[in-house]
Order: structure tokens, then C-alpha cells, then sequence
């Protein structure tokens, strides 16, 4: 009962008025309908609730059955468990077994580990020689990389170089052709030479020979028996022959000049003089004839043909002064400008200056045969070597005053003189 | 062939030269004992008894050989090359006896065991003259090994 309903019922018994009661039991019903309300409310909440129990009751029993059935899983695991435990009991047996096999190997590993450690430090020292070893690789590398560097500038450059040189290896290459093709010839010509010069050397003296040969023993075995005439002819036959070979052999002497290399000696001059003069000896004699043979320097060069120059131009100024009652031929050394000249002077019949230029030309010859003999091969030759061995000849004379040769021998100057000397050999 | 020994062996392929050094040697009373070779191959057959001197023998060779240089089929130089090869021949004296003084020839001759190189003069008197000296010194001066032991001259004579 609430306060409204318990306040209208305690008025209606105190005497109060119907209305004053109508409007106290209005009061009690608007109350009442407010509680039923209520009520109500509570009513639902406990339907709610109830609700709620019977799904809650559900869940449950899912769970229950759940658990109902993992506890028969675990039934069935536990029968497994048991197998399991015999079988680790077993384990265990064979793990006892093998603790002792194990304790074994284990002190084996200890050992193996204090072997180990020992050679821990020496891998320690292998380290350490290690470490330095890749301390000294980078700072190789360093160093490699620097020259590689280096290298690709390098090539950098070689690339622009290579244009240009192949520009001018294109030119190069076609000179080098031209130059092979010049050696060639030169070669050739040089083989030619040599087999001509060997084939008249071995065929071209032997009928001059022969031509000799059988006259000789007619002028001897038969001679008293010709007339006059004959024998006259038989004598020019025999001065023919004589001179052909005579001109054979300086020939020969001039070609294989060109062909022979220089053999270098140091060579004293005055001993090659006094050697042509004790050979010469033999066509003085009966003659007034004066020598007067100067302070000569040695040089460098070859020997014998240098001896040659003398052989030529000593028995040239024999010749020449053979007209005269007494004859002086000086040879001698001047100084000029540092240059030693050697000269060979004569006070024979000397020749014109004009024809100075014939003078050293093969088979030209500025006398005539019957005044004085000669094939005009001698100062051909004199010149020759004296170029081979870079120096050079020139005569200063006047007609019926005597005639002077001078020349150098160029032999200060070694090397080039080689070169001059190859120079000369290649020429035909 | 007769079996008196054959002093000089001259191998020469030129008739002229054949006759001058045949008239040189008859000067010198050396001519009674030559044999001519006309070529290289001739004077092989000779020297080692074979060919068309099979009827020769080793025992009995020439005393001295001169030889020319320049000569049909086999050349002088091949023919020295083989004397001087051979146990049997080697120690036969061989006189170059040749036109040409050149260089090459005079370095292979004395290189294959020449005894004598000498270039015919021109000059016919002093080729007799040659004739003569060498005629003189390797028949009459030079001391050679006794005729019918020339296999033991060859291994004490010329090495």
C-alpha cells in the first residue's frame, strides 16, 4: 500500500468528505496504476533474466558435454601416457646406457677442446698473420686502385694517341712497303753483282791466261825459228793479253770493294808506308830517286786497303817522275782544323787542273798509253776506300810541276763512318 | 791402266789449262805420272777406286791432287769436301789450284781441309814457276806417310 491509498483511507475514517475521498481514492488508483507499471517493469526484467538463465543453461551444457567428452579424450590419452611412460622408462634405461657411452665421449670433447684451446693460440697467431695479411691487401688494394687509375687515364689518352698514330702508321706503312721494295732491289742488284764479279773473276782471267800462256812457249820454244815480224806480233799479243788481265784484276779489286765490309784496326800509316815502299823497291832501281817520308799519324781503319791508297799513289808518283833525273816523293801529315791530311807529293810531270775532274774516274786517264802505262782503275779505286771510310781525296797539280794528293781518313769519327761504310757497300 | 803409281792428279775441266799445266809439268820432268780428271765426278771415281776406276785400289792413291774450283757435275769443293770426309783419302795432299782469289772460296777450301790454295798467275812463266815449286815441295820436300799405309797416315797423319 502506498503513502497516497494509506492517507486517503486514514481520511475517509477521520471523517473527511466524499470529495475530498473521490479525489483520495483517484489518488490511490493513479498509484496503483504507477505500481502495476512497475511491476510490470520488474515482471519483464524477470522474463529478461529467465530468458537469459535458459540460453546461459544451453551454453552450459554444451560446455558440459564438452567436457564430458574431453574427459574421455583424456581417458583415451591417458592409456596412450601409460605407453608413453613405459616406453621413456625404456628410454631412460637406454639413456643410463648411453650417460656412460656419453661421459666417454664427453671426455673426449674435453680433450678434444683443451687440444683446442691449444690450438686456439695458435690460431691466434694465424689471426693476428691473418689480420696483417688483410691489413696489407687493403692497403694493396689501395695502391691498385690508384694505379688502375693511373692505367684508365692512361688509356684515356693511348685512345687519343691511337687516332693520331693510326694516321700516321697509315703513312708509315706505305714507306715501309716502298723501303722493302727499295732493300729489294738493292738486294737483287747487290746478288747480281756479286755472282758477275765471282763469274769473272773464275772465267774472264782464264783465256787471258791461256792467250798468254801458249804465246809465251811459242816465244820461247819457237822463237829463233820466226822472222822478225812474227815475233814482233807475237810480243803484242802477249802485251794485249797482259793488260786485259791487268784490267781484270783491278776490276775485280774495285767491285769487291764495294761488297767488303771495313775491318777496323788502329793502324800506324807510317808503317803501311814503309811496307809499299820495300815492295816498290824493285822498279827503282837504276833510278835517282829521293824518299822523305814525315811524322804519319795511326788511325783507325782498315789496314789493308788504306795500304792499297798507298800502293797506288806511291807507284802513281813512281811513274810520273820517271822522266825526271831525280825524283822526290814526300809523303807527310798536316793539321787542319783538328783534321789530320795526309798528302803524297811528287815532282814529276804533274797534269792540268782543268782535268782534275777526271781524274778519279774509271778507265779515264790523262796520258797516253805509249808515254805511261796504266787502265785507269788505280785513283778509282784510292777514292773508293777512301769513302768507305768517310774521307775524302783531292789533288792540287800543275802541268810538268809535280802533283799532290791529299786525304782524310774521316776516322775520328768512328760510328758515322760505319754507317757511311754500310752506305757505300749497298750501292751497286 | 798401268800399276805404277800415279804421282799428280789433276782435275781440271778446261783442255787449255789442261795443256798448259801439262807443259808446265814436262819442264819439271813431272809429267810422267799424270792423271786428268775432266770433272768432279771423274776424280771421285778415281780417288775412291769405283766407277771407271774400280780397278784401282787404296793402297796406291795419287801422291798429290790439284784441283780446280769450277768443274762439271760435281764441283771442286764437293770433291774436297768428300776426300777430306773419308778415313781412306784424307790424307792425300790437295792443292787448290784456281783462277779466283776470292775470299769465299779461299775460307770454304782451307775450311774443308785444303792443304794449299794458289791462284794461276796470268803471267805464264811465273805460272810455271808455280808449277814447278809445288811440284817440288809436295813430291820431292813434303814428307807423305808410306805409300801402302794410308789407312794408318789417315788416323795419325792430318788431324
Amino acid at each position: 500500500m502506498t503513502s497516497n491509498h494509506r492517507a486517503t483511507k486514514a481520511a475517509v475514517e477521520q471523517g473527511i468528505s466524499p470529495e475530498d475521498h473521490a479525489r483520495a481514492i483517484l489518488n490511490i488508483l493513479e498509484d496503483f496504476s504507477e505500481d502495476k507499471g512497475r511491476v510490470e517493469q520488474t515482471q519483464h526484467a524477470v522474463f529478461n533474466i529467465l530468458e537469459d538463465f535458459s540460453q546461459e543453461k544451453s551454453r552450459l551444457e554444451k560446455i558440459q558435454r564438452a567436457t564430458l567428452n574431453l574427459l574421455e579424450d583424456f581417458d583415451a590419452e591417458g592409456s596412450k601416457m601409460q605407453q608413453m611412460q613405459r616406453a621413456v622408462f625404456n628410454i631412460l634405461e637406454d639413456s643410463s646406457v648411453e650417460k656412460g657411452r656419453l661421459e666417454l665421449t664427453q671426455r673426449a670433447t674435453l680433450n678434444l677442446l683443451e687440444d683446442f684451446d691449444a690450438e686456439g693460440s695458435k690460431m691466434q697467431h694465424v689471426h693476428h698473420a691473418v689480420f696483417n695479411m688483410l691489413e696489407d691487401f687493403s692497403q694493396e688494394k689501395a695502391r691498385l686502385e690508384e694505379t688502375q687509375r693511373a692505367t684508365l687515364n692512361l688509356l684515356g689518352d693511348f685512345d687519343a694517341e691511337r687516332s693520331k698514330a693510326e694516321e700516321v702508321s697509315d703513312e708509315l706503312r706505305e714507306s715501309v712497303v716502298q723501303i722493302h721494295a727499295a732493300k729489294e732491289a738493292a738486294e737483287a742488284s747487290n746478288r747480281e753483282l756479286e755472282a758477275f764479279s765471282y763469274s769473272v773473276s773464275h772465267d774472264l782471267r782464264a783465256p787471258v791466261r791461256h792467250v798468254m800462256g801458249f804465246s809465251e812457249i811459242l816465244t820461247k820454244e819457237y822463237g829463233a825459228a820466226l822472222p822478225p815480224d812474227a815475233q814482233h806480233h807475237l810480243q803484242r799479243i802477249q802485251q794485249g793479253a797482259r793488260r786485259m788481265g791487268q784490267l781484270v784484276d783491278d776490276l775485280l779489286s774495285l767491285a769487291r770493294l764495294g761488297r767488303q765490309g771495313l775491318r777496323l784496326e788502329k793502324a800506324s800509316l807510317n808503317r803501311l808506308v814503309e811496307e809499299v815502299i820495300s815492295e816498290l823497291m824493285p822498279d827503282t832501281s837504276g833510278r835517282q830517286l829521293q824518299w822523305k817520308v814525315g811524322d804519319l799519324p795511326a788511325v783507325e781503319c782498315d789496314g789493308s786497303l788504306v795500304k792499297q791508297v798507298f800502293q797506288n799513289l806511291l807507284s802513281n808518283a813512281l811513274k810520273f817522275t820517271r822522266s825526271r833525273p831525280r825524283a822526290v816523293i814526300e809523303v807527310g801529315c798536316m793539321d787542319q782544323a783538328g783534321t789530320p791530311v795526309v798528302f803524297v807529293r811528287d815532282n814529276g810531270v804533274g797534269f792540268n787542273m782543268k782535268y782534275a775532274d777526271k781524274l778519279f774516274g774509271v778507265f779515264q786517264r790523262l796520258h797516253r798509253a805509249e808515254d805511261f802505262e796504266g787502265t785507269g782503275v788505280g785513283l778509282a779505286t784510292v777514292q773508293r776506300i777512301i769513302q768507305k771510310h768517310g774521307g775524302r781525296i783531292w789533288p792540287e797539280a800543275a802541268l810538268d810541276k809535280g802533283a799532290t794528293f791529299y786525304f782524310t781518313l774521316g776516322a775520328s769519327e768512328k760510328t758515322e763512318l760505319k754507317t757511311k761504310a754500310a752506305m757505300a757497300g749497298d750501292k751497286p | 791402266m798401268t800399276t805404277r803409281q800415279v804421282e799428280i792428279l789433276l782435275v781440271e775441266d778446261n783442255p787449255d789449262d789442261v795443256e798448259l799445266t801439262l807443259h808446265a809439268l814436262r819442264k819439271e820432268k813431272l809429267a810422267n805420272s799424270i792423271h786428268v780428271a775432266r770433272d768432279g765426278e771423274e776424280a771421285l771415281e778415281f780417288l775412291f777406286c769405283n766407277g771407271n776406276h774400280s780397278n784401282r785400289s787404296f793402297e796406291n792413291p795419287p801422291r798429290l791432287v790439284l784441283l780446280d774450283l769450277k768443274l762439271p757435275k760435281v764441283d771442286g769443293m764437293e770433291v774436297l769436301k768428300r776426300l777430306k770426309a773419308d778415313a781412306r783419302t784424307k790424307a792425300i795432299p790437295v792443292v787448290i789450284l784456281t783462277s779466283s782469289k776470292e775470299e769465299r772460296d779461299l775460307i770454304n777450301g782451307y775450311g774443308l781441309g785444303a792443304n794449299s790454295y794458289i791462284q794461276k798467275p796470268v803471267d805464264f812463266e811465273q805460272f810455271r814457276d808455280t808449277i814447278k815449286n809445288v811440284g817440288l815441295y809436295w813430291l820431292v820436300i813434303n814428307q807423305l806417310p808410306v805409300v801402302n799405309g794410308v789407312a794408318q797416315a789417315a788416323s795419325t797423319g792430318n788431324q
